[in-house]
């Protein structure tokens, strides 16, 4: 989620460790017309030539050589994974290279013996990584390896290919459960096995794409092979695009050489297909290409700010910045990027296909206090009534000047229609106000563009200061400071338009390093400090009780400033200076953001040594550049948040949960023993994290929030027995809160296909009170499984601007009785419109006519039943079940998903079959296919709305004559299962 | 292939290779070598080459069927249902019957066909060419047993396992011989390996040459092993008619299980199936 601003680190760190340098050179070598073809890679050592780099960011000394463990003769390769965060690196990997290449064609398969200390599944391995164009990469992922010497396989894609290849193995391993281990590798050796035979290849995942894009497009192919190997099973293998043969149904329309680069000529249709040494792959790319793309008639507007007040990112108006990329082609971008030009010497940014794009600029990264607006032009031919949308993102990397190290700081701001316009020049001219979460901005870095437009043009993209005025950024604001909104009752104001202010002897002591003016900004008294060391304030005369405030409360404003502070002088029960019981503290502010009003909202506790707070008698100011600084000042006040106010956090702690331990799953509460959680705020989150007490009660606050990420991965959660989620909130601003559960699956890893999960909204909740929300599982439909729960992901509006505080995260069950064995609710109601159905059972669709729901050859009982109303197939003593439509079989071809919705209280395992007839449209006769998708463990006692990819039927090649639809359920014979909503979809 | 206990015959697989390899003078994995055999002659009586269109069942005037699952899985704890369903059991048009296993979840359907009442015959070739099923707990075979077995039952009756195979070791068939004394894990059997290939990737002939006091097991006209009257620790049942049987088990004591990863369906896909009579 959201990581897309780590893009891979692919750089490679050479290990430089050489092995076998004694190889004899004879002279034949130098003139060798074909390359050796010796099979071996590491029997007891190397052979010569072969070397061996470390992977960029790990653990340089995780490979070494065993001569204890090892398979056979005298020594081994072994392979040490570091645990999760080892400063050495944070996983194991690096490829065995040659220096000159190896005929292998007369092989098919690399094989070795491998053991391990534990049972872990290695991320990758493979061959062909020859730390260049690894052309012929040939990788298997999640090898199963544990404790005992077995013999492994990678089979070769196309061996004819790899005629001097000098990629001889691979391997990228991280911490299993966080946790490190170590594995041995022996024997590793070529081979030509008759014995592993292939079975099948693809591209583009097995799937028939289609896309329609403009002249100019490119894409690019990626493969798999599939190999059956001598122990029966199948084996499938990430193959390189250049394994495969291409063809153009209609090269004109779209080209497609040899490393599967597929570029779109013309309007027109053209299929991309491929073959695998003379073999026909499944998988194709259907492309549409709609001609020339339209490109705008004329140039952007020309930008007008003076070049002073200016940093260009890019524009031909300004000198530019150094920018490191304008398309860091991030991973699952699939944004393609040009320069073109409408007249001569005006370069725009044409981006196509985009659904998003970093630009970065990190070398220096961009000092944007002294700017305060941001500008770019866009030209799109796409639609953009409502909802399309386009977004900019900022991200500063915070004071470290790094990514990552916890303050990096971002906000995305979206722009719509009216604002977005079709084919013609929009300028978005944004104040970085309006970007509030982007809370520091001197060490700016990137820029990503994304949202609904998949064609666009930009152009004079820049930060400036648009006070103009000069260099060196405005000098006043030209908004008054926002106006209070706290009720009068809870606050004691110093200075102020809203509230009636207490005396104050001075607004600048005598003693003050600084220049002090009464101002008025856009009708609004203002506190005006130039040249600016550090100015006192003083309420001796009248000194300020604030025991019962929480808060200290001022709005500043400064084009110049690069740090802030504010002290607090309790001059003690003698409420005389000096006496032994005066207190003080000050709180700094690095890097505040320049040219925008900053409101403060301090809480007194932050003013650790301001140990009393009955007898407040002075307030310092201080800025730097020191004595050079202007800053202006309003709305000075203390408040607190109890008492029938507005808080800002909750006066009393969450209710105390009631629910017996024994059913309880417990994230974060005082009432029972907590799990194991990994962070309560990865660092790709959007908000800032504190641990807080309310009311003696330990609890999470989250301010800033746009969204934040807590994760159980190392010590996963399986709520399978549990029914409902319960978490308290409390906030006082959000305006609309979520929570996003994701299960990694039966694989207990982020990706391999297998996560899920789903989020529940709830706008407008209440504010300023402690809710509890009790949310039955079910409600999350998407989470079909959840026995291996890693994140959750809390989200709340106004983004970037809520501040919530939560307590009691935790899982509950029921706890024995009551377990429904049928469903109560109806299944939800399908969202896909009509025309992208092909339904053969739900109330929100027309059907499609259906043999039976039930062939006589079914091993299950049937009922039509009702469900809140709402028509339901129930199957019961279930083993399997065939739906038929042989009479009117379904022609899938132009759908993309198979959807089914399943609700049972007792299967543990559930598989869908779909079977298509074929072009005879008839039972056999050769050209049958089929394929079933069986989901273990699936979630009990909720619905749970399988939307199943057609190209997850992998053997069901054809999809024309669709007319067997086989549940399968288990237990075997014992399972009763309610199913509604049956249909393909695109 | 019929009854239970056969888990511990593995453990006479290696003794028996090398018995019979030292009765015959040679090994069953050096494929290359050349045999000397007496010249033996045939004359076909009966064969079925499944020509036919695409989705027909086999001749029902050669071949009848054993359906459901048995007894106890057919003696063997299998976990296949036998159908005589086109899905489980037809002709695929290119002059080949393909016996093929499927998977329905947890449960699987096959089919067993067999020439009993129909064709049954003492002596002679009984050969089949055929690509075999593979993966863990496919159990593919070929087989004969003798006509008597409603009256003397098994193992008296006789049982002669021109060829089976375990899915999960797809290089390597079994040829054995079952009788009073000697069946089950004690079955007399010999295994014959490819030195570099699948039973499943090409055609292979599988066949038995039996005469009045021998039987001879070959792949591809290779003699892999000779079991001779005087060779069985019993009775040498094998004087009297037998009938033939194809086809496709999944699971049981003999092949293990099949796991997750064993890909469906799997078809058997048999070419001919020929008797021949010795004429010299």
């Amino acid at each position: 989620m959201k990581k897309r601003f780590n893009q891979l680190r692919a750089a490679l760190l050479f290990a430089a460790l050489f092995f076998g340098m004694g190889c004899e050179r004879e002279l034949e070598e130098l003139e060798l017309a074909t390359f050796p073809t010796n099979a071996e890679v590491f029997i007891d050592g190397f052979p010569g030539d072969l070397n061996y780099a470390a992977f960029g960011g790990s653990a340089v000394g995780a490979f070494d050589v065993d001569t204890e463990v090892k398979y056979a003769g005298t020594t081994s390769m072994k392979f040490a994974v570091p645990d999760f965060e080892d400063p050495a690196g944070a996983y194991a990997g690096g490829a065995f290279f040659l220096t000159g290449g190896r005929d292998l064609s007369g092989y098919n398969v690399l094989t070795f013996w491998a053991r391990a200390t534990q049972a872990a599944n290695i991320d990758i391995v493979g061959i062909g990584n020859d730390l260049g164009g690894n052309n012929f990469q040939a990788s298997v992922e999640g090898l199963a390896i544990n404790t005992n010497w077995q013999k492994y396989y990678i089979p070769i894609p196309d061996p004819s290919k790899l005629t001097q290849e000098r990629g001889m193995f691979f391997y990228s391993e991280g911490p299993e459960n966080g946790r490190g281990y170590t594995f041995w590798i022996d024997e590793m050796k070529f081979e030509k096995l008759g014995t592993v035979v292939a079975v099948n290849s693809g591209i583009f995942n097995g799937e028939n794409l289609t896309q329609t894009v403009e002249t100019g497009a490119t894409f690019r192919a990626d493969g798999f092979a599939v190999f059956n190997l001598p122990t029966g099973i199948n084996q499938r293998v990430n193959a390189a695009p250049s394994y495969f043969t291409y063809t153009s149904s209609n090269p004109s329309v779209a080209s497609v050489d040899a490393t599967g680069a597929v570029t779109v000529l013309d309007a027109g249709t053209a299929t991309i297909t491929a073959t695998l040494g003379g073999e026909p792959a499944v998988g194709s790319l259907a492309i549409t290409s709609t001609g020339d793309p339209i490109l705008p008639s004329t140039p952007a507007p020309t930008p007008t700010v003076p070049s002073a007040d200016v940093i260009s990112i890019f524009s031909n108006a300004y000198t530019n910045v150094p920018v490191d990329f304008y398309n860091g082609f991030w991973q699952f971008s699939t944004t393609q990027s040009a320069n073109v030009q409408v007249v001569p010497g005006d370069d725009i940014i044409r981006y196509s296909q985009l659904n998003f794009v970093g630009i970065q600029f990190t070398a220096p990264t961009i000092d944007a206090r002294a700017v305060n607006r941001i500008h770019l032009d866009i030209w799109t031919p796409d639609p953009t009534a409502l909802p399309a949308t386009f977004k900019v993102l900022l991200v500063d990397l915070g004071p470290d000047g790094a990514f990552g190290g916890n303050d990096d700081v971002s906000h995305e701001v979206t722009i719509t229609s009216p604002v977005l316009q079709t084919q013609q020049w929009v300028s978005i001219d944004l104040p970085l106000s309006a970007f509030p979460g982007l809370t520091s901005r001197a060490n700016l870095a990137q820029i990503v563009l994304s949202g609904d437009l998949p064609n666009v043009f930009m152009d004079n993209l820049y930060l400036y200061n648009g006070d103009g005025g000069g260099s060196g950024g405005g000098s006043e604001p030209t908004m008054a400071a926002p106006t209070p909104t706290r009720p009068a009752a809870n606050v004691i104001s110093l200075f102020s338009d809203a509230y009636n202010d207490v005396p104050v002897d001075t607004w600048r002591t005598d003693w003050s390093a600084a220049t002090f003016e009464d101002v008025n900004i856009a009708g609004n008294a203002t506190k005006k400090y130039s040249m600016l060391d550090f100015v006192g304030i003083e309420t001796v005369a009248n000194q300020v009780d604030a025991a019962d405030m929480s808060h200290l409360h001022l709005d500043v404003w400064s084009g110049d400033f690069t740090s802030f502070s504010i002290k607090l002088v309790d001059f003690g029960p003698d409420g005389g200076f000096g006496g032994g019981d005066d207190v003080e503290h000050q709180i700094d502010f690095a890097t505040p953001a320049q040219g925008q009003w900053i409101s403060y909202d301090i809480p007194l506790s932050d003013f650790t040594g301001l140990t009393t707070r009955s007898n407040i008698a002075q307030y310092i100011l201080v800025g730097q550049p020191t004595g050079a600084t202007t800053v202006f000042v309003d709305n000075i006040y203390f408040y607190r948040t109890g008492g029938g106010g507005n808080p800002t956090e909750p006066a009393t702690a969450a209710p105390a949960p009631t629910r017996p331990a024994a059913n309880v799953i417990s994230l974060f509460s005082d009432a029972y023993t907590d799990v194991p959680v990994d962070t309560w705020r990865t660092d790709w989150s959007a908000a800032t994290f504190e641990d807080v007490t309310v009311a003696g009660n330990a609890a999470k606050k989250y301010s800033m929030l746009d969204f934040v990420g807590i994760e159980t991965v190392a010590n996963q959660v399986d709520a399978t027995d549990m029914t409902h989620l319960h978490l308290d909130a409390w906030s006082a601003d959000f305006t609309s809160f979520s929570i996003k559960l994701v299960d990694f699956g039966a694989d207990g890893g982020f990706g391999g296909g297998d996560d899920v999960e789903h989020q529940i909204d709830f706008p407008m909740p209440a504010q300023a009170q402690w809710v509890s929300y009790d949310i039955p599982l079910s409600d999350f439909t998407g989470l079909t499984t959840r026995a291996n729960l890693a994140q959750y992901i809390l989200v709340a509006q106004p983004s970037g601007g809520a501040t919530v505080f939560v307590d009691n995260l935790y899982f509950y069950g029921s706890g024995g009785g009551g377990n429904p064995t049928s469903p109560v609710a109806a299944a939800p109601t399908p969202t896909t419109a009509a025309a992208n159905v092909i339904s053969l059972f739900s109330d929100a669709y027309t059907d499609v006519p259906v043999d039976t729901w039930r062939t006589d050859w079914s091993a299950a009982v049937l009922e039509d039943i009702n469900v809140a109303g709402n028509a339901t197939k129930k199957y019961s003593m279930l083993d399997f079940v065939g739906i038929e439509t042989v009479a009117n079989q379904v022609d899938a071809t132009a759908m993309t998903h198979f959807r089914i919705d399943v609700w049972s209280a007792d299967f543990t395992t559930f598989g869908i079959k779909l079977v298509d007839f074929g072009p005879d449209g008839a039972f056999g006769g050769g050209d049958d296919v089929e394929h079933q998708v069986n989901f273990t463990t699936p979630a009990q006692r909720q619905w749970i709305s399988y939307d199943i990819p057609l190209s997850d039927f992998t053997g069901l090649t054809r999809r024309a004559n669709i007319a067997q639809y086989i549940l399968v359920g288990q237990p075997t014979g014992a399972t009763t299962i309610f199913v509604d909503n049956v249909y393909f979809r695109n | 292939m019929k009854l239970s206990n056969k888990t511990i015959r593995g453990f006479y697989l290696l003794l028996l290779v090398v018995m019979t390899s030292l009765a015959l003078g040679l090994s069953s994995c050096e494929a290359d070598q050349t045999q000397n055999l007496e010249e033996r002659t045939w004359r076909v009586v009966w064969s079925d080459e499944f020509d036919g269109a695409a989705g027909q069942l086999p001749d029902p005037g050669k071949w009848t069927y054993d359906l459901g699952t048995g007894d106890n899985g057919w003696g063997n704890a299998e976990l296949q249902s036998y159908t005589s369903n086109p899905e489980n059991v037809s002709l695929d048009g290119n002059g080949n019957l393909q016996i093929t296993a499927r998977r329905n979840g947890n449960s699987f359907t096959s089919a067993r066909i067999k020439t009993q009442g129909i064709f049954e015959q003492a002596y002679g070739r009984f050969e089949a060419r055929m690509k075999t099923p593979y993966g863990p707990g496919l159990w593919p075979a070929f087989w004969l047993l003798g006509a008597n077995i409603d009256e003397v039952t098994w193992p008296q009756c006789g049982e002669i396992d021109v060829m089976e195979l375990r899915g999960q070791i797809p290089d390597k068939i079994a040829g054995s011989l079952h009788g009073p004394g000697y069946s089950g894990g004690n079955a007399i059997t010999s295994d014959f390996a490819l030195e570099n290939g699948r039973f499943d990737s090409e055609y292979h002939v599988f066949a038995i040459e039996w005469g009045q006091d021998y039987i001879d097991y070959f792949v591809d006209d290779f003699l892999y092993q000779r079991i001779e009257k005087k060779d069985v620790p019993g009775e040498w049942v094998y004087n009297q008619p037998f009938f033939m049987i194809l086809n496709v088990a999944v699971g049981g004591n003999y092949v293990g299980f099949p796991t997750s990863q064993t890909p469906f369906p799997q078809p058997m896909v048999i070419d001919y199936v020929r008797v021949s009579e010795r004429t010299n």
